[in-house]
């Protein structure tokens, strides 16, 4: 546990705002990334951004520094932005019955591809496609370079799932890539 | 070949962990090679992509929200100070009904003489807890931020006025439950006005 982790939560929690506004300036860029690309629109990413910090500020009380600092805020972000996309879906289910189910299977490509050099613009555009789960745990691997072990801890599953949901995320986008 | 009996390994394998079967069965499958070409291409291009920023909007309404609470907290500090005098009052008119004689115009004078006789000591004591209070806060008033202070202050002259009200209205009818109970609560605001004050001052200079 970093002790400098502990000792800004500790000011944090003692109303030191220019602790908190070091907190945000450390991880707001970050997690600001993994919300866009989890959420797909800047507007909402915003919101949601907020919203970890205002719960960061609230539940800071409970940190204990069980985990790094940066972990909890990325377990906080998580937790909401899947249950933003819960709530989208559940609204769109409502709109409309016949939408495949996220985790429906691909059609496989029989030998996909992927081009020698992958443009960012594509690959923003093939995460966007992935279902929830798998894309928060490549964006986690993949992106954030975070290992399964703390990725378990984010998203609340096991290492092993962990693991397969960034496979399962490797794979489509391979297929998505090759197109 | 069953190559899917390879799938975590194979992801075990681009992050960097040897594994001898995988290897072995590596060497002998056109398939796996493909999957771990592509696996290698997607996770360096996802490496590399670009960090938006978030903008500065954020902080702002971020740092908005945190200052707004103790703004809403101090907001219910009145009523509460009212909420907590109200159920003195009703204590006090209680005990005064159990002890009073059971003649109607008896207790009509057992409230209101103790009412009246009490309302100069608390008075008094108020006033003294007001101008130590006041003296703090006038101390640490520098310390505020101004929105803070403009705040507190316009507060403050409320609980003035009412407090002069309450006066003039007691000087004329001395045995006015109604101005002796806003006279109260006009002063016991005070207090905790300017208790705030000196509270949100010392945490100031403490995060200086």
């Amino acid at each position: 546990m970093r002790t400098a982790d502990l000792e800004l939560a500790a000011r944090c929690r003692a109303g030191d705002a220019d602790a908190f506004e070091e907190l945000y300036r450390q991880h707001a860029r970050r997690l600001y990334g993994l919300v866009l690309r989890m959420v797909g629109s800047p507007e909402e990413a915003e919101d949601l951004l907020q919203e970890v910090f205002l719960q960061a500020y609230r539940k800071l009380a409970g940190f204990r520094g069980e985990s790094a600092l940066g972990t909890w805020l990325y377990r906080l972000a998580m937790n909401l932005c899947l249950d933003h996309l819960r709530g989208r879906r559940a609204k769109m289910s409502r709109a409309t019955e016949s939408l495949d189910h996220e985790d429906a299977a691909e059609p496989v490509a029989p030998a996909p591809v992927v081009p020698p050099a992958i443009s960012r613009m594509d690959l923003e555009r093939a995460i966007e496609k992935l279902p929830a789960g798998s894309r928060a745990a490549f964006l986690l691997h993949d992106v954030e370079g975070f290992e399964h072990r703390e990725i378990a801890e984010i998203l609340g599953v096991t290492e092993g799932t962990s693991k397969s949901q960034v496979h399962k995320a490797r794979m489509k986008l391979r297929t998505l890539l090759s197109r | 070949m069953n190559c899917h009996i390879y799938d975590e390994v194979l992801g075990d394998y681009i992050d960097g962990m040897r594994n001898l079967e995988f290897e072995r069965h590596l060497a002998a499958c056109a398939r796996c090679q493909a999957v771990v070409a592509d696996f290698a291409r997607i996770r360096g291009a996802a490496s590399t992509l670009e960090e938006p920023i978030p903008p500065p909007r954020v902080w702002a309404r971020v740092a908005a929200a945190i200052d707004e609470k103790p703004k809403r907290a101090f907001a219910w500090v009145p009523m509460a100070v009212a909420a907590s005098l109200a159920l003195l009052v009703a204590g006090a008119t209680w005990l005064a009904w159990r002890e009073a004689p059971p003649a109607a115009p008896q207790i009509a004078q057992q409230i209101a003489v103790p009412a009246d006789e009490a309302a100069v000591p608390a008075d008094a004591h108020y006033d003294d807890a007001i101008a130590g209070l006041q003296q703090l806060a006038d101390a640490q008033d520098a310390a505020l931020d101004p929105s803070t202070r403009d705040v507190l202050q316009k507060n403050l002259e409320v609980v003035d006025r009412a407090i002069t009200e309450s006066r003039a209205a007691l000087a004329t009818e001395p045995a006015n439950t109604v101005a002796q109970e806003s006279l109260l609560d006009a002063l016991d605001t005070k207090v905790a006005l300017l208790q705030d004050t000196v509270d949100l001052g010392t945490a100031k200079e403490l995060n200086q």
